[in-house]
């Protein structure tokens, strides 16, 4: 589902309105069918080279968890890019949010609802911040958001070592185990019981993609947002709030990050600082190589779902191949690069096609 | 924030236009703060070894700010500078102590390669037309996981006592690696001031169109601008070696905020076509000074990240609202006809106007 206000640049971009350009491009050129194939083609590859790719409980598990978590971070980042700007605290706020969550259950007490609802109220606070200043001096998003990059990063950490023993919040209200180790196997509708592989941690992603989904393709403010992204003077001068758009945009980003802070949270059990550090790369790895443009003006949804699981399979298929942690990140930035560039090559070839038949 | 100007001006306006600018209220901050600490040290933040250890870790923040620095200037971001220095490093570690190559040949070696990995970049970036962004993300992975590979878990530290020595020799109390990355500066500011290749640099960041109207490859500058950053990370990285104990992988592992910090807090624009060599070493000082005055009074390490954060801020925001200032007693002193000062304001609400070049 990929939503674009208008016409970005010819030959650097595919298709907007699939009914009218579907019949000029040919269908290989859509990025999102090529990343599901790929997607599946690699996991079948894995799971041809080792079977034990396949298992249930111990591979699919953790690997789904895993793709649900960087998905809503991926989401994060993509709500940014919608509208021009880049959001590189996206990690900071992860932690930011996951702080107020386990303060809330360690020192309030709170139920595990309350509690995800003070740590997305406190994420989409820090975002609406953000996105104000950014608004208001008009300076650029990468500096605002390094520079509350650097903020947070201090903050956090001294706001753990003022309020825990040993820098971390352990107490878990009830129900959240059962959040990081149940799957759809323990939620049974008669003798019907769902598939051991999917965690119910995963809930929190499909809901955020129906969401956002929803927001970008019916709602008015999604189209502001694009529009605002793909031409800022444009958008203003048709009476679109841009300022409002660009907090809003951060506020969701904000929001995104905390509950993504709290599901690598739940995942491991421990609100610590150190949540987070590592969510950066995979934001921009599954927004951009999902179809979003660093430009602003299009996104995709389902894009960023894909993208996250395709560095996923490749991640945890390499692991189990036996290559070394080491080497990990060699492989996985050269197919970052090797993608992109293919990807490239592919709308350049079929720009030319067009250019040809027309 | 020092963009194209004429040459002409006298001295006594260059002087005033000095005082008001942003070098200067570095260099303000850098003195009072300087003098501060010394003072709540009751006086041993003056003497000799105190003034050595500071200025002994300035050399790599310093060459990791403009290798930023060169890079912001035509439009283009590096991402990659922690993770090709952190290489670079330990490659040359690796070389000394693992292939016993001698120090002067794996210096030249590990800086070599660190030009040449910035110059694939580059190109990679020129011949794909990928955002610069995207392409250095990827480069930085690829060369976190090579210095990891290089390394594993262990700390390379029998590497040549020669070295060592050059780290250490402080000539007049002024470590030789501090003298390195001011040469550097200097060179780097006659470049970019005086040569004419530097004028083509800063051409193409300031006005991608006009520059290659006017005859100058855009894509060449791209090139020229990777490849001068991956001297000065290999020259950081050289500078590193040469004075911590000894490398692993966790170096340049926290290169690549301060190198932005730097250039940004001395009042380079992200959208490109200005460079601030004399504020960027000055912004790379003020770094180091809160750095200071955190072991000075055992704090937290956390609070360094927070105060550069708000530093950085803070001279943002302040330089935005400032030349918001200067438009607007530009506009009423007179009629609005010839253009204010504020050559670089319709771009800076939007990051990418600079990177957008290279989609």
């Amino acid at each position: 589902m990929r939503t674009a206000a208008v016409a970005p640049d010819a030959g650097t971009e595919e298709p907007q309105t699939p009914p009218r350009t579907s019949d000029r491009l040919p269908f290989w050129v859509n990025q999102r069918l090529g990343l599901l194939v790929l997607t599946i083609g690699l996991a079948l590859l894995f799971g041809a080279l080792r079977p034990a790719f396949f298992d249930a409980r111990l591979v699919l598990f953790p690997l789904l968890r895993d793709i649900s978590t960087l998905t809503v971070v991926a989401l994060a980042q993509m709500v940014v890019l919608s509208v021009g700007h880049m959001n590189l605290a996206v990690g900071r706020m992860a932690a930011f949010g996951a702080l107020f969550a386990g303060f809330g259950y360690d020192r309030l007490g709170l139920p595990l609802p309350l509690g995800l609802l003070l740590c997305l109220a406190a994420g989409a606070a820090i975002g609406a911040l953000t996105g104000w200043i950014i608004a208001r001096t008009g300076v650029g998003s990468f500096v605002v958001t390094l520079a509350m990059d650097f903020a947070l990063l201090g903050l956090v950490s001294l706001a753990y070592s003022a309020l825990t023993e040993n820098a971390a919040f352990t107490s878990t209200p009830a129900g959240l185990d059962e959040l990081r180790a149940y799957s759809l196997a323990d939620i049974c509708v008669g003798p019907v019981c769902g598939s051991p592989a999917i965690p119910q941690i995963a809930q929190f992603t499909v809901l955020a993609l129906i969401a956002l989904g929803f927001l970008y393709s019916c709602t008015r403010i999604g189209r502001e947002l694009l529009l605002t992204g793909a031409n800022p003077a444009a958008a203003e001068l048709s009476g679109i709030p841009t300022k409002r758009r660009v907090v809003t945009a951060h506020a969701l980003s904000g929001l995104l990050a905390a509950l993504a802070g709290f599901m690598a949270a739940a995942g491991t059990g421990t609100f610590r600082a150190s949540i987070g550090d590592d969510f950066m790369l995979p934001s921009f790895l599954g927004a951009v190589l999902g179809g979003t443009l660093l430009t602003g003006g299009v996104v995709s949804v389902v894009g960023a779902l894909l993208g996250t699981s395709l560095v996923a399979v490749i991640r945890k298929g390499l692991d189990l191949l036996g290559v070394g942690l080491e080497s990990l990140n060699i492989y996985l930035g050269c197919v970052l690069l090797l993608a992109l560039s293919a990807d490239r090559v592919r709308n350049v070839l079929s720009y030319r096609k067009v250019v040809r038949s027309t | 924030m020092i963009a194209i100007r004429s040459r002409s001006a006298g001295a006594v306006p260059a002087l005033r236009r000095f005082s008001r600018s942003t070098a200067m209220t570095l260099l303000c901050v850098v003195v009072i703060g300087y003098l501060a600490l010394g003072v709540a040290s009751s006086g041993s933040f003056f003497e000799g070894p105190s003034v050595r250890t500071f200025l002994q870790y300035l050399a790599t923040p310093i060459l990791i700010g403009l290798a930023q620095m060169v890079v912001l200037c035509v439009g283009q971001l590096n991402l990659a500078v922690g993770a090709l220095g952190g290489f670079t490093a330990c490659l040359m570690g690796v070389l000394m102590a693992d292939a016993g190559v001698p120090a002067a040949l794996a210096v030249p070696a590990g800086v070599l390669s660190a030009t040449l990995i910035g110059l694939l970049t580059g190109v990679f970036i020129v011949a794909t037309q990928i955002n610069g962004f995207i392409v250095t993300l990827g480069t930085m992975t690829i060369l976190l996981g090579a210095q990891y590979r290089l390394t594993g878990t262990r700390t390379v530290d029998g590497y040549s006592s020669t070295l060592r020595d050059l780290g250490r020799a402080a000539p007049l109390n002024l470590p030789l690696v501090f003298l390195v990355a001011l040469v550097t500066a200097v060179l780097l500011a006659a470049f970019l001031y005086r040569a004419t290749a530097g004028r083509r640099l800063l051409a193409a960041g300031g006005n991608p169109l006009a520059a290659r109207l006017s005859g100058i490859s855009t894509d060449r500058q791209t090139v020229l601008a990777h490849t001068l950053s991956g001297l000065l990370i290999g020259l950081a990285a050289l500078t590193a070696t040469a004075s911590l104990p000894g490398v692993n992988r966790s170096v340049g592992g926290d290169w690549l905020l301060p190198s932005f910090a730097a250039p940004i807090i001395g009042g380079v624009a992200l959208t490109g076509g200005s460079v601030a060599v004399l504020g960027t070493v000055l912004a790379a000082f003020v770094m180091r000074l809160i750095d200071a005055a955190r072991a000075e009074f055992s704090l937290d390490p956390s609070w360094v990240n927070f105060l550069i954060g708000l530093v950085m801020l803070g001279t943002v925001v302040g330089g935005r609202l400032h030349q918001g200032h200067l438009e607007r007693a530009g506009k009423n002193r007179r009629t609005p006809t010839a253009p204010t000062g504020g050559g670089t304001a319709p771009a800076a609400d939007s990051l990418l106007a600079g990177t957008g070049g290279a989609q």
